[in-house]
């Protein structure tokens, strides 16, 4: 009754759950390793021939599916070139273009003008040019050089989360199902408060009261204090919370099933301790249902972000972020609607990227869920 | 049965007494001292030591709490700090109706739409309608609710301005009341709310129906000869509804996190607007009663969902 009610109450709870079973290796797949095998046959001692013709690895087996997937493959190449646009495109776009003799500010280099933060109070809301590659806002700043920042904070954000989902989920999810006890119910209890009490509720519940403090606190540590960049820290770090009690009781149920397999209690019989049991038999065994869980969990985690900036929590100015570029442009939406779609339409297009992403790793990992 | 509701009942007031505690502690935590921000910087100390007896913060923090603990149960979470006479809930009370209202009819939305959808989807499972319907749902489940918000107005904005039309885009009419204005008022945003749950309901109706229709007493019925429709409405679709019920406190959940954008978009005057309006003002008690409030809504949901759960599957109240 409990499983099943947690089985229901996560949205896109849909993966069984349960271990990989290797698919029977199909004839033409036979066929092409043999072929294969043989190509490169010359010099390659026999031992090592036989094996390359062992059946292929269920984690091979799945990225072969998820290659096939075309949809997965164009979210990824969608993701990964987010991902360049956000590391790379900021240098490479400040060094374009001529020095701009401003009417107020003087003679403006390109490093400047194409910065997030650089306001050009004659150049307000204008639409795409030479110079602004995607127009400016209502302070004249560089719409293009404010989007890439607010791709940066989001997939930053996201990546740190992770980090901590990932870690903590598996440690107690881990614990959790091997031992089961004290700490499965800690963990029971603690997901049920985490379930009632809504991600964005804590998140505004925490910046509302320590916002203006972290501003103040936080601003002086480098790199990710400034530019109004303070508060994230509470922002990701209360998103991590929110997030890893549902990794933690995905891995728990993993691991649950597990145990129950032949090959754990073989291990026991030969003397394995359970610390190296859980380690080498079980962490591994972890790989897919991690990784499924941590993809679509980013898409939370970037709407999360994006949703308490728009709520003027997150980022605080001159700083960028995709959901403070919404909440600035909100009052421009009948005369300049182009400033409000433009990072609506990005956020939609990352969210959209990951999830499509999770769900062919999904399918690729465990076929079955695809008629479910 | 009455002993499986009343496990879950102590399981629930566990949640509440963990969430009002996260709530308190923050409040306990929070930086800045509010008898200084009334009075200011040079105040007189006698006075000063009287305002916070007065508020009880000289108290130890588990005296304080149980002060939390016994005002929520008096809808009491304290007086604001910027405007001392008038407590939080003044403050809330008046965007009650509002925020209820959006959210009733974005839940009513949610079922009548998205249940029908899935079922119809899973009864032509693996064909184009059905690829066609869930794609949608994942899409606009995937993209956030106040993205949808935006595009709204933007569409609504141009129209009004091509054809000179005045379809508002804020505020909200009279709560439950539907003249043509509130009705105009009204009804994007609760469009809005009711899209993202309608894509969880459809997506769950869809693989609760499949799942029963793989059950044995479906091919039994088959068998015997029923005709389809009867199979499908009288032995597949009720059981099919079962696990529908279950998530009413996740739809909550669902729609709370939707009515903090929601209302701060079109500028609806209900308690995630005034929550948000007041966090500028420092008034933590105001957040602490909409946090308060919300989770509770959310911790009913369940109970409700554990109730309806009794009552429509048998195996339950056997136990």
């Amino acid at each position: 009754m409990k499983e099943q009610d947690s089985e229901l109450a996560s949205p896109g709870a849909l993966f069984p759950g349960s271990p990989i079973v290797p698919r029977e290796p199909e004839l033409t797949d036979l066929a092409l390793e043999t072929t294969d095998a043989a190509g490169i046959a010359t010099g390659i001692p026999e031992e090592q021939l036989q094996k390359e013709r062992k059946a292929p690895t269920p984690l091979r087996e799945s990225l072969r599916r998820l290659r096939r997937d075309v949809r997965a493959m164009v979210s990824i190449g969608v993701v990964g070139l987010f991902v360049l646009i956000a590391l790379i495109g900021p240098p490479i776009y400040q060094h374009i273009g001529p020095v701009y003799n401003s009417p107020l500010n003087g003679p403006v280099p390109s490093t400047d003008y194409h910065s997030f933060s650089h306001q050009e109070l004659t150049r307000q809301d204008e639409g795409p040019s030479a110079q602004y590659w995607l127009g400016t806002d209502d302070l004249g700043r560089d719409l293009m050089a404010r989007l890439m920042q607010g791709i940066l904070i989001s997939l930053s954000v996201a990546l740190f989360v992770e980090v901590i989902d990932i870690s903590l989920g598996m440690l107690i999810g881990v614990l959790a199902g091997y031992y089961g006890g004290w700490i499965d119910q800690m963990l029971a209890r603690f997901t049920d408060i985490i379930f009632a009490f809504p991600g964005l509720l804590f998140l505004v519940l925490l910046t509302g009261i320590f916002g203006e403090w972290a501003d103040v606190a936080l601003s002086n540590i480098p790199i990710i204090g400034p530019n109004g960049n303070a508060r994230l820290i509470l922002v990701s770090g209360a998103i991590a919370l929110t997030a890893w009690p549902l990794m933690a009781r995905y891995v728990r149920g993993q691991t649950l099933q597990l145990k129950q397999q032949h090959f754990i209690e073989a291990a026991r019989t030969v003397g394995t301790s359970h610390t190296q049991i859980m380690l080498r038999h079980i962490l591994p065994n972890l790989f897919s249902i991690v990784v499924v869980v941590a993809t679509l969990n980013v898409v939370g985690t970037i709407v999360g972000e994006a949703g308490i900036s728009l709520l003027g929590l997150g980022v605080q100015q001159p700083g960028s972020s995709i959901g403070l570029m919404i909440a600035e442009a909100e009052d421009l939406v009948a005369t300049h609607p182009w400033e409000i779609l433009l990072p609506s339409l990005v956020l939609v297009m990352i969210v959209l990227a990951f999830s499509f992403f999770g769900d062919g790793l999904r399918d690729a990992f465990d076929p079955r869920s695809k008629d479910e | 049965m009455v002993q499986f509701l009343i496990k879950r009942f102590i399981g629930l007031l566990f949640v509440v007494m963990g969430v009002t505690f996260i709530t308190f502690i923050m409040g306990y935590f929070a930086p800045g001292d509010p008898i200084r921000l009334q009075m200011g910087q040079h105040a007189d100390p006698l006075l000063y030591a009287q305002l916070r007896h007065a508020y009880g913060l000289d108290l130890p923090w588990y005296q304080q709490y149980f002060n939390f603990l016994m005002g929520l149960l008096r809808l009491d979470f304290g007086n604001a700090f910027r405007y001392p006479s008038r407590t939080a809930w003044d403050i809330l009370s008046a965007g009650v109706p509002v925020s209820t209202e959006l959210a009733f009819w974005a839940l009513l939305l949610q079922l009548i739409v998205g249940v029908p959808l899935g079922i119809y989807s899973a009864l032509k499972a693996n064909t184009r309608i059905d690829t066609f319907t869930m794609g949608v749902a994942l899409s606009i489940y995937a993209i956030p609710a106040f993205v949808l918000a935006v595009c709204l107005q933007v569409a609504i904005m141009q129209i009004d301005q091509a054809t000179g039309g005045t379809w508002p885009v804020a505020n909200w009419g009279t709560p439950w009341q539907y003249s043509w204005d509130d009705i105009q008022h009204k009804i994007g945003p609760i469009l809005i709310l009711a899209a993202a749950g309608f894509a969880y309901f459809a997506r769950l109706a869809r693989t609760s129906m499949l799942e029963v229709l793989r059950q044995d007493y479906v091919r039994t019925a088959r068998a015997k000869g029923m005709r389809e429709r009867v199979v499908i409405y009288r032995h597949a679709l009720r059981n099919a509804l079962i696990p529908l019920v279950t998530v009413l406190g996740l739809a909550i959940g669902l729609l709370v996190t939707g009515v903090f954008f929601i209302e701060n978009i079109f500028n609806i005057p209900g308690i995630a607007y005034a929550t948000v309006s007041s966090i500028s003002d420092r008034d933590y008690p105001v957040i602490q009663a909409t946090s308060v409030l919300f989770a509770v809504a959310v911790v009913v949901g369940n109970f409700i969902s554990d109730i309806l759960y009794t009552v429509v599957d048998p195996r339950i109240r056997a136990e």
